[in-house]
């Protein structure tokens, strides 16, 4: 165990060194030494995770979240921000994958249409219209790096470390004594519904959640009408100021 | 499987997602904190949310209820509300100062914050003339060939 507790803030210290290494503002070696590093400090972190008793279970997830944890850092660490869209669209590809892994089909196939495929594709026609040519010099330059960089590795190394925990409390607890609240699906295979399908899915979407769902919409149809609102009152607004300084630069000369 | 490995498989599943989204959580925030585009913070905000999801489904199934799955269904449709509002939001802004910098609006600070002095500045762009390098004359004088024998004049 103790080895185990040296491993985590460890691992967690060495994947903070690498993103604030490969954040943009450092140099090249740098940010090879920091990629190196995170690769490493991830790499303690997913030894600690415990392994299900399924070896190909086990090996399909670590590779999609390993794909997904890569895009991440990649997101945030690339300086042209179109690669930093394009690998986002990988982080969500992982993020199905595991949903996939979860059993949550549905929702896994939403994530793809409407995440990567329009809200995605939304940002790239955003960053076409407004990025300027080549590398614009904010994108080379981070804030505060090394403190964002660890402010989020402290995070994670806090939830890590509480997740761990509630898992041993709960197996102590299943090893005691009798089935606790936490292991409430420790009950016979068998005797369980059908954990997921999506006709359940629906069902409880337009029975239990109806309210919410009318509520979503109404939220949906308001931001619509914002968004447009945003962009036409926002063009008035600027070319009328545009027009008062015309005006008083006229009265001056 | 007998019971107990049943139910270290299932906290062990939870727990390896919960890692996974703490993960993309905690990414999410350094890369919303440190970074100065406005486009790539909104992007790393959006997967702060992802990492939430991920948590949510993992419960989820780890209890056998669909709540968890119902809760990133809205998640979905809130963030696609927020994108459409976000993007138009930033699209203005980049009208208003010309490029996506969020150090521009640096004046929408409080007033008691000391103001966000560029350290660094863009390099002038100097154009100098290319220096051709000098290649010394080596090797064996080619017989001379007049251009006037090699190129037909008319065709």
């Amino acid at each position: 165990m103790s080895a185990s507790q040296a491993i985590l803030p460890l691992g967690t210290a060495l994947a903070a060194v690498g993103i604030w290494w490969l954040l943009p503002g450092s140099g090249m070696r740098r940010r090879t030494l920091g990629g190196v590093l995170a690769v490493i400090g991830f790499g303690f972190l997913g030894a600690l995770v415990p392994a299900v008793s399924n070896w190909f279970t086990s090996g399909v997830f670590h590779a999609v979240a390993g794909a997904t944890i890569v895009a991440a850092v990649a997101t945030i660490s690339f300086r042209n921000p179109v690669y930093c869209a394009i690998w986002f669209g990988m982080t969500l590809t992982g993020t199905a994958g595991l949903f996939l892994l979860a059993g949550a089909e549905f929702l896994a196939v939403a994530t793809l249409v409407v995440y990567a495929g329009a809200i995605l594709v939304t940002f790239l026609f955003v960053l076409m219209l407004a990025a300027p040519e080549g590398h614009a010099y904010y994108d080379r330059h981070s804030w505060e790096a090394m403190i964002s960089a660890f402010t989020g590795a402290v995070l994670v190394g806090i939830l890590t470390m509480m997740i761990g925990s509630a898992m041993l409390k709960a197996e102590a607890v299943q090893a005691s004594g009798p089935a606790p609240t936490l292991a409430e699906p420790s009950v016979p295979a068998a005797a369980q519904p059908a954990p997921y399908t999506i006709s359940r899915l629906g069902a409880e979407l337009f029975t239990r959640y109806l309210v919410a769902v009318e509520v979503a919409g109404t939220l949906l149809f308001a931001a619509l009408v914002g968004a447009a609102v945003i962009v036409t009152q926002g063009r008035a607004a600027m070319k009328a100021s545009a027009v008062t300084r015309e005006g008083d630069a006229v009265h001056v000369s | 499987m007998s019971p107990e490995q049943v139910l270290h498989d299932q906290l062990a599943a939870l727990q390896s997602f919960l890692a996974v989204g703490a993960v993309l959580f905690g990414v999410g925030l350094i890369g919303f904190l440190s970074r100065r585009n406005m486009i790539v913070m909104f992007l790393s905000a959006e997967m702060m949310l992802q990492g939430v999801s991920l948590s949510l489904v993992a419960w989820g199934r780890y209890r056998h209820d669909l709540g968890g799955q119902m809760l990133v269904i809205f998640i979905i449709a809130v963030a696609a509300c927020e994108a459409a509002i976000a993007l138009a939001l930033v699209l203005m802004l980049f009208e208003r100062k010309g490029n996506l910098d969020i150090a521009k609006w640096q004046e929408l600070r409080e007033s008691n914050q000391p103001p966000f002095e560029e350290e660094w500045q863009p390099p002038e762009d100097k154009e100098e003339p290319p220096q051709w390098p000098h290649l010394p004359p080596a090797g064996v004088l080619p017989e001379s060939v007049s251009q006037k024998e090699f190129y037909r004049r008319k065709v």
